[in-house]
């Protein structure tokens, strides 16, 4: 059954402190207060390149756990070192508190999710570690000026990807790391957006249950790179979730199941509207066929994941 | 060589009036250099943009530290210790875009406008006020209106802004060119400077090698950096129609919302940087919003 039915359940507890220099309207960190206060305060975090850095620029931190900072490609390798150096002490030493048994979290953006640390991060669950790995998916490098990565979607406007003349902006498609960390067989794989705070909640409450790796990827909302206003933060996420743009679901042991079904796909040009990334699918003329490209991809994708649950 | 300094907070479109700066020097028949601060992207953290114009080929490089001119954007930023706009200040024009008169002393001019008024009124948003920021500069600097106003209509038009937005753009640019005085720079307190001294660079004490890590023992502690000036607009919470439902508290990014004994919300207003994801997500159309007035 689930813990939590609603925003009045949410844990009082909070494990960010305001001040931090992140944009206004920040996505991630909304992500980052609700992860913490339902994994709570025995969570040791590990952080590397990417905007959450900013929360902890020396000597100020924001984070109330205890926060380690790696390089750009080693966050999932940062948190081998400390799941192991924890186990040994419980094990070889005989010591068992609640110290040695600290969940160990990588909160990372896509550029380390998706590109620069994917190689650690495919080896830590390869090799079975127990650590929660987070990443906030603002779909690009938003740190340095939102520069495409491999979690760009398609016809995307990045600073590395300008629609210029005839171009569609990115033209290449997102990976789909859901099911690439599925394939890795790893015991629980989710998707999560900010719209939707008791799923969330829910599906961090969940991974508990699991010894290994558990990997969600939380569409982030990024005003600053997406070109939106700050306080369209919540409703363009949950947008994205009622076009059909992000699925919401997770994998248990590779069984998949979508936690939100939408009964009526809206039309993602919807969603698409309202982020100035997108703005040239819109001005100076309809880009009708790339409107249509996409709202076809999502549409497959539903009709997919229709049959198979009709199937099961 | 004269030196221009500029201040804001991303989003502002500092950088953007810097360049339009440097293109209107450029079209003046000056030699131009204009850049931002490099370092992380924030909207609302304070940022700054460089523009170097002379007559002579410019072989200055990096950041401006001792400028002729400083234009303020943002003016909670004049007294800021990370921003600090007066840094190396020497005498000349001071811009700030303020509705009151700052209460400052010191040696030079002292320019006022509320750029940011204009702009609600011109284009009907506080948020870019590039076009502005960057005319006043031009202004100051004794550049041609049409120079000014061409420049603007070139750094708008190369950053994909639409034709109708430019046009307002350049509405609000030239009001605030016709509200300025403008300087002649030769008569200006000539600094005796050197672009390669005072950094700024703060000094990490080395600690034993054992150590080796900055460490920061005191979890937390950005709570002593107040982010509540980042804000443009101000979120008030309509206690009448307040139910405590705990929407807001669950979306407020910066932790700045917080359910009083009274069972309603309550706002922190030394820390909510004014993003309105309050405003936008309350089901009861509780939450309005005001201009951030300030007072320095």
């Amino acid at each position: 059954m689930s813990r939590y039915r609603g925003v009045r359940d949410i844990p009082d507890e909070e494990y960010v402190a305001p001040g931090s220099a992140l944009c206004a309207g920040c996505a991630a960190e909304i992500i980052a207060r609700h992860m913490l206060k339902v994994l709570g305060r025995d969570t040791i975090m590990v952080n590397v390149p990417g905007c959450y850095a900013i929360s902890t620029l020396f000597p100020y931190t924001a984070v109330k756990v205890p926060f380690v900072f790696g390089v750009f490609g080693g966050g999932a390798a940062v948190a081998q070192g400390i799941r192991d150096g924890l186990d040994i002490l419980r094990e070889k030493r005989g010591i068992n508190n609640e110290r040695v048994n600290y969940k160990v979290v990588v909160y990372v953006g896509d550029g380390a999710a998706y590109d620069i640390g994917f190689q650690s991060t495919s080896a830590a669950i390869h090799r079975g570690l127990d650590f929660y790995f987070v990443c906030y998916d603002n779909e690009a490098y938003g740190n340095t000026g939102f520069q495409l990565s491999g979690a760009t979607p398609y016809a995307s406007r990045t600073s590395t990807s300008e629609p210029v003349g005839d171009s569609i902006g990115n033209e290449y498609r997102k990976k789909d790391i859901f099911e690439i960390w599925r394939a890795h067989g790893a015991p629980y794989v989710a998707t999560i957006s900010v719209s939707h705070i008791t799923d969330m909640l829910n599906k961090f409450e969940k991974a508990k249950e699991f010894r290994g790796p558990k990997l969600f990827v939380a569409l982030s909302i990024c005003p600053t790179g997406w070109g939106a206003s700050e306080e369209e933060t919540i409703r363009i996420a949950r947008l994205a979730v009622e076009t059909g743009m992000w699925p919401l679901k997770e994998a248990v042991y590779g069984e998949v199941r979508h936690t939100f079904i939408p009964r009526r796909l809206k039309p993602v040009e919807e969603y698409l509207k309202t982020q100035r990334r997108f703005r040239h699918l819109f001005k100076p003329v309809r880009r009708e066929e790339e409107i249509r490209r996409i709202q076809e991809a999502v549409e497959e994708y539903w009709r997919r994941v229709r049959e198979s649950e009709a199937g099961g | 060589m004269y030196r221009f300094r500029f201040h804001g907070r991303g989003g502002q479109g500092i950088k953007t009036a810097s360049r339009i700066f440097g293109t209107a020097a450029f079209l003046e028949g000056f030699n131009a250099q204009d850049f931002p601060m490099y370092g992380p992207e924030r909207r609302g953290a304070p940022v700054a943009a460089y523009v170097r114009i002379s007559r002579e080929p410019i072989v200055s490089r990096g950041y401006i530290n001792n400028p002729d001119v400083v234009i303020v954007g943002d003016e909670t930023l004049l007294f800021d210790p990370i921003a600090d706009p007066l840094r190396g200040f020497g005498g000349g024009v001071l811009f700030v875009n303020t509705p009151s008169t700052p209460r400052i002393e010191l040696d030079g001019h002292v320019v006022t406008l509320d750029i940011t008024g204009l702009a609600l009124e011109y284009i009907g948003r506080t948020s870019a006020i590039s076009a502005g920021v960057g005319a006043v500069a031009s202004k100051i600097a004794g550049f041609t209106k049409s120079n000014t106003l061409d420049a603007v209509a070139m750094e708008l038009e190369e950053i994909g802004v639409p034709g109708e937005l430019i046009d307002k753009n350049l509405k609000l640019a030239e009001v605030s060119y016709d509200s300025v005085p403008s300087f002649d720079l030769e008569s200006l307190p000539s600094i005796e400077r050197s672009d390669f001294v005072d950094m700024g660079v703060v000094q990490v004490r080395l600690d034993d090698g054992y150590i080796g890590v900055a460490t920061i023992a005191n979890l937390g502690n950005t709570a002593i950096r107040k982010t509540g000036n980042w804000r443009i607009l101000k979120p008030i919470i309509d206690m009448d129609k307040c139910t405590g439902c705990k929407i807001c508290f669950a979306y407020c990014p910066d932790v700045s919302i917080y359910m009083g004994d009274d069972g309603k919300a309550h706002i922190n207003y030394d820390y909510c940087k004014g993003c309105l994801i309050c405003s936008s997500v309350c089901p009861f159309k509780a939450i309005t919003m005001v201009r951030e007035v300030k007072t320095l």
